[in-house]
C-alpha cells in the first residue's frame, strides 16, 4: 500500500471509531492543536511524558505561554488532574484505525488512559496496513523483558446500557491523532 | 451460590415468567437486532467461514498440548518477573487469589470482566474473606450492585432497560437521574469507579489469551477499565483458563481478527492490551509491579482429551452463540445457561457446575444450529448441547417412558408404520371433517394449544406412489425420494407436487418403500443407537449406489442423511463407505429444481404476495439460500422478503412438545413478521417447518395459506427447463 492509501483508509477508519486524525507539518503544529484543544475545552493541565529535549522545551514553551500547567513525569502525583495526554504513538494500523503504543513508561500509560482528551503524535512512515503487519516487532518487544503493549483504537466507550454506545467510560472521551510529516 | 433449577417443569415456569417479562423482551430484541447487524457489517468483505475454521483449527492444534504450553509460558512469563501458578480446581485458584492478597497486605481489590472469576465464584470468596471487591466494567458493575451474574459472556447487564439502571444508581448513590441520559449514566460509573482504581491495592484481571511461546497475556476490552485495573494498583492478578494458553502471536493476532467482530460487532476493540511480566508501577516493590498469572483446571485437561467435547475448549468467549439463538433472544441469559450462557453455556454448565445444573438446561436447545453457523472457532455446538444431554440422560436412574418408547418403535418400522397408519383413525373424531385438530384432547394441557395438528393422510405416500409415477423413456437422472415421516404419512400431497413438476423432463424417480424415518427425532432424543440403526435400514432399503441423487422434500431429513449419518455410522465397516456415498447424493428439492434441472421462468401477470420461512435444516444444515428464493421469482410470485426469513419457526420437533411456550413464543415472532409483509402464501421447505407455521396461522384465524415450496411452485405451472442433450 502507498503512504496515500495508508494514510486514507487509517483515517476513514479512525474517524468511523469517534477518533479525529488531522496532519501536522512539524511537531510545533501538533503542539499548538494540543494546547488550543484544551483550552477550548476548557482544561487547564497537559501531561507529556516521553518526550525530551528540544521536544520537551517546546511543549513546556507551547504551555507556558498558554496558561496550561504542564506534567511531564511522575504523573501518579496527579492523577485526578489530567486534562490533556500528549503523548507519541509508535505505530499506526490503517485497516483499523489503531494508534500502537509502547507503554512501558508508567507515566505514558497513565497520560493514555487517565486524561479526558488523548493527542497522540505519529509519523506518518509508522503507518502499516494491518495488524499482522506489526507481527515480527511485537514479537521481538514480547521476547525481551517485561512489556506493556497498547492497541488504542478511538475514544473508551461502552454501550452495557441498552446497547446505547457512549464515548468516555474509563478511558478518555476523545483521541485525536497528528500525522506528522516523516522529515520533521 | 447460583442454581439452575434442574426439574423440567420448574425450568419452564422460570422461562414461563421471562416470557411474560415485556421488558425483557424488548430489551433483548433491541440488543440482539443491534449487534446481529453490526457483526453481519464486520464480516461483509471477509470470509467469516475460512477465518472460523483456521481458529478452530489453531485452537485444536494447542489443547493436546495445554500443560506443555503452560510450562513455557511459566518460564517466559517467569523470566520477565510474573509469578505463575496453578489451580486444579475453582476452589484453589481462590484460595490461591486471596492468597496473594492477604501476603501483599490487600484491602481494597479493583477487578475487570473476567468470565473464569464468575466460573469460580471467586468475588464471595474474596468477600468472605473481608476484602472490599469493586467490579470495574459498567455491566459488571451495575450486576454487582444488583447482587446478579452476568446474562451475556461481553454485554453483562444486557437484560437491564436505562429506567431499572437508574433507579439502582438513585437508590445506591442517592440523587434523581433521567433514564433516558445514558451518557449521564456512564458519568455516575466513570466518577464513582475512578476513585475505586485510584485506592485499589490490587487489581483482577480475565485474560482473552496468553501467548505460551513469549509469556504475555492480551486483554481485548472497550471501556478501558482493564488499562486502569492492571495499572494503577501495585498488585496485578491475572486469572486465566487454561484453554486460553495459545502457542505464538500469529494464533493470538488471529483471535483478535475474530473475536470483537463476532462478539461486539466492532472491527476492532477499542483496547488491545498486551502485558508481558512485571512492569514499571511506582507503588510496587522496586517500583515494580507484583504480577500473577493464575491457570485454572477445573476439568480442562480431560475435557481437552475427550475426543467428543474437547472442542468446546475452542471457545473464545465472544458471547455470539447467544446473539443468534431464538430462545436467548426472548428469555435472556439469566435463563438461558447458569454461569456461562448461551449455547457453550448450555455444554459447559455440565462440566464445570454439574449435571443438576445443566439437566433441564441443555434440553433447551432447538437444533436450529444458528450458533454452529456463527461461532467464532467454529464448534458444533449443537451437536455438543445434544451429547451433554445424551451424557445426562445416560446418567438418570431411568430412561423416560417416551425415549424407550420411541425407541422401540423406531427399531421396528413395520410397528411404526402401522401405527402411523391406523393414527387417521385415531384422529378422526377430533378432527371433525377438518383437515386439522383445533382442539388438543385434554392431557395435552393448554399451552399446547398455540397450533392446530395436521391430520395424518388417509392413504400415505407409499399407498400412491405406485399410481403415480410412469418409467421415464430416456431417463437423464436417477433420483430416488427419500419421503420422511411426514410426507409420507401427513403431507404425501407434497411429493405428489413434485411429481407433478418433473413428469416427462427425464428424471426417474423411484421410492424405496423399506425407507423408514431419517432417524432425527431419535437423535435429538439422544436415543443415538436408535438413530444409528434406522440409519442401516435406510441403507439397506436404499443403495445409494443405484442413483444419481437422493432427493428429499423434508430439510431436516436431508442435513440429517447429510451431516449425521456418515457421524453415526463412522465405526461401522463397509456401511461407513455407504453412508459417505448417500450423503454425497443427497439433494434438497429447492438445489435440485433449481440448480440441477434449471427451470423456465413463468410469463405473465405477477402471481401473489408470497413470503419464504427459510428451514433451518436448508439455510444452515445444507447452506442452501439462493434456490429457493430463485424459484420462487421465476414462479412469477411477488415475493415479499422480511428480516428474519433464515430464524427458526420454533418447530424443532419434539422441542415443540417439550418447550411449548417458547416454541410458541417463537412461532409468534415469526408470524408476525410473516403477516406484516401482507402475503396471502407462506412458503417453506420442510414439512415440519409447514407444520409449525401453517399450525399457528390456523390458530390465529389467519387467511395465509402455508404451503411447500413445491406444492407453491406446481400451482403457478412452473416447469423445468427443456431437456438441452
Amino acid at each position: 500500500m502507498t503512504q496515500p492509501a495508508l494514510i486514507e483508509e487509517f483515517t476513514e477508519r479512525a474517524e468511523g471509531l469517534s477518533a479525529s486524525v488531522a496532519p501536522a507539518p512539524d511537531l510545533a503544529a501538533a503542539v499548538e492543536y494540543a494546547v488550543k484543544l484544551t483550552l477550548e475545552m476548557g482544561g487547564t493541565t497537559l501531561a507529556a511524558p516521553g518526550w525530551e529535549g528540544d521536544d520537551l522545551a517546546a511543549i513546556e514553551a507551547a504551555c507556558a505561554s498558554a496558561g496550561l500547567e504542564l506534567f511531564s513525569s511522575d504523573l501518579r502525583a496527579v492523577a485526578d488532574n489530567i486534562f490533556c495526554g500528549f503523548t507519541q504513538a509508535d505505530w499506526g494500523i490503517a485497516e483499523t484505525g489503531t494508534l500502537v503504543i509502547d507503554s512501558r513508561s508508567e507515566d505514558l500509560r497513565l497520560a493514555t488512559m487517565l486524561a479526558e482528551v488523548h493527542v497522540a503524535v505519529l509519523l506518518r512512515g509508522n503507518l502499516r496496513p494491518n495488524q499482522e503487519a506489526l507481527h515480527d516487532e511485537m514479537d521481538a518487544l514480547f521476547k525481551k523483558g517485561p512489556a506493556y503493549l497498547a492497541f488504542i483504537s478511538g475514544p473508551s466507550r461502552t454501550g452495557d446500557i441498552e446497547m446505547v454506545l457512549t464515548l468516555g467510560a474509563h478511558g478518555p472521551r476523545q483521541v485525536h491523532v497528528m500525522l506528522l510529516e516523516d522529515a520533521s | 451460590m447460583k442454581t439452575t433449577p434442574s426439574d423440567l417443569k420448574q425450568y419452564r415456569a422460570q422461562l414461563k415468567d421471562a416470557l411474560g417479562n415485556e421488558f425483557l423482551g424488548k430489551t433483548l430484541e433491541t440488543f440482539t437486532d443491534i449487534i446481529c447487524q453490526r457483526r453481519d457489517t464486520c464480516f461483509e468483505n471477509m470470509d467469516f467461514a475460512a477465518l472460523a475454521a483456521e481458529v478452530g483449527r489453531m485452537k485444536d492444534a494447542a489443547l493436546p498440548r495445554l500443560m506443555e504450553l503452560y510450562a513455557q509460558f511459566k518460564e517466559q512469563a517467569e523470566a520477565a518477573g510474573a509469578q505463575v501458578h496453578f489451580a486444579a480446581t475453582a476452589a484453589e485458584a481462590n484460595r490461591i487469589i486471596a492468597g496473594i492478597a492477604e501476603q501483599a497486605s490487600v484491602k481494597k481489590i479493583v477487578k475487570s470482566k473476567s468470565m473464569t472469576s464468575e466460573e469460580t465464584f471467586l468475588n464471595p470468596h474474596l468477600e468472605g474473606e473481608g476484602f472490599k471487591v469493586v467490579e470495574t466494567d459498567l455491566g459488571e458493575w451495575i450486576i454487582q450492585l444488583r447482587g446478579e451474574g452476568p446474562s451475556h459472556m461481553i454485554a453483562p447487564a444486557i437484560h437491564l432497560s436505562r429506567q431499572e439502571v437508574a433507579e439502582l444508581f438513585n437508590r445506591v448513590i442517592g440523587g434523581d437521574r433521567d433514564p433516558d441520559d445514558i451518557a449521564g449514566l456512564v458519568q455516575v460509573a466513570r466518577e464513582q469507579l475512578r476513585q475505586e482504581y485510584l485506592s485499589a491495592d490490587m487489581g483482577i484481571s480475565g485474560v482473552n489469551f496468553a501467548i505460551a511461546d513469549s509469556g504475555t497475556m492480551g486483554l481485548v476490552t472497550n471501556e478501558g477499565n482493564a488499562r486502569l485495573v492492571t495499572t494503577l494498583p501495585r498488585v496485578h492478578v491475572a486469572l486465566a483458563g487454561l484453554d486460553k494458553l495459545v502457542p505464538d502471536l500469529d494464533t493470538a493476532l488471529k483471535i483478535v481478527r475474530i473475536l470483537p467482530r463476532n462478539g461486539a460487532g466492532q472491527i476492532i476493540s477499542n483496547y488491545v492490551t498486551w502485558i508481558r511480566g512485571a512492569n514499571e508501577c511506582a507503588t510496587g516493590p522496586e517500583g515494580k509491579k507484583e504480577i500473577h498469572f493464575v491457570f485454572l483446571d477445573n476439568g480442562r485437561l480431560a475435557l481437552a482429551a475427550d475426543p467428543v467435547f474437547g472442542e468446546a475448549l475452542r471457545c473464545i468467549r465472544c458471547g455470539h452463540c447467544a446473539n443468534v439463538c431464538p430462545i436467548y433472544d426472548k428469555v435472556g441469559g439469566h435463563n438461558y445457561g447458569h454461569v456461562y450462557i448461551g449455547a457453550i453455556g448450555l455444554i459447559l454448565t455440565y462440566f464445570y457446575h454439574g449435571r443438576e445444573n445443566a439437566r433441564a438446561l441443555v434440553k433447551n436447545c432447538l437444533n436450529c444450529q444458528a450458533c454452529k453457523a456463527n461461532c467464532a472457532a467454529s464448534i458444533d455446538l449443537p451437536r455438543l448441547i445434544k451429547k451433554t444431554a445424551g451424557l445426562i440422560l445416560d446418567q438418570e436412574p431411568r430412561r423416560p417412558a417416551k425415549n424407550q418408547l420411541l425407541a422401540h418403535v423406531l427399531k421396528n418400522r413395520k410397528l411404526f408404520h402401522f401405527i402411523l397408519r391406523n393414527a387417521y383413525l385415531a384422529q378422526k373424531p377430533l378432527a371433525k371433517g377438518d383437515k386439522v385438530i383445533r382442539h388438543l384432547p385434554s392431557f395435552f394441557g393448554p399451552e399446547h394449544g398455540f397450533r392446530s395438528l395436521p391430520v395424518v393422510a388417509r392413504r400415505p405416500l407409499r399407498e400412491r406412489w405406485p399410481a403415480l409415477v410412469t418409467a421415464e423413456a430416456s431417463p437423464r437422472h436417477r433420483v430416488a425420494l427419500f419421503g420422511g415421516c411426514l410426507i409420507d404419512f401427513v403431507y404425501p400431497e407434497q411429493a405428489e407436487a413434485l411429481v407433478g413438476l418433473v413428469k416427462g423432463r427425464g428424471v426417474q424417480l423411484d421410492y424405496p418403500l423399506a425407507q423408514t424415518c431419517c432417524g432425527l427425532p431419535a437423535q435429538m432424543m439422544c436415543e443415538e443407537d436408535t438413530a444409528r440403526e434406522v440409519a442401516r435400514q435406510n441403507l439397506g432399503a436404499l443403495d445409494p449406489a443405484k442413483y444419481d441423487y437422493i432427493l428429499t422434500l423434508c430439510a431436516s431429513c436431508g442435513s440429517h442423511l447429510k451431516e449425521n449419518l456418515p457421524k453415526l455410522l463412522a465405526g461401522d465397516p463397509g456401511l461407513a463407505a455407504k453412508a459417505r456415498q448417500m450423503a454425497d447424493k443427497v439433494i434438497d428439492f429447492s438445489s435440485f429444481m433449481n440448480d440441477v434441472l434449471g427451470v423456465e421462468p413463468t410469463q405473465g401477470e405477477t402471481g401473489p404476495k408470497l413470503a419464504y420461512h427459510a428451514p433451518c435444516h436448508l439455510c444452515r444444515g445444507l447452506d442452501v439460500h439462493r434456490a429457493p428464493r430463485d424459484l420462487i421469482q421465476a414462479a412469477g410470485y411477488d415475493y415479499a422478503p422480511y428480516a428474519d426469513e433464515e430464524v427458526c419457526c420454533g418447530f424443532g420437533g419434539s422441542y415443540s412438545l417439550e418447550f411449548p411456550e417458547m416454541s410458541a413464543a417463537i412461532l409468534g415472532h415469526k408470524l408476525d413478521q410473516v403477516e406484516a409483509t401482507g402475503a396471502e402464501i407462506l412458503v417453506s421447505d420442510c414439512p415440519g417447518c409447514v407444520l409449525q407455521l401453517s399450525g399457528g396461522l390456523d390458530q390465529r384465524d389467519s387467511p395465509i395459506e402455508v404451503l411447500h415450496i413445491a406444492e407453491a411452485l406446481a400451482r403457478a405451472g412452473l416447469k423445468p427447463a427443456p431437456d438441452k442433450s
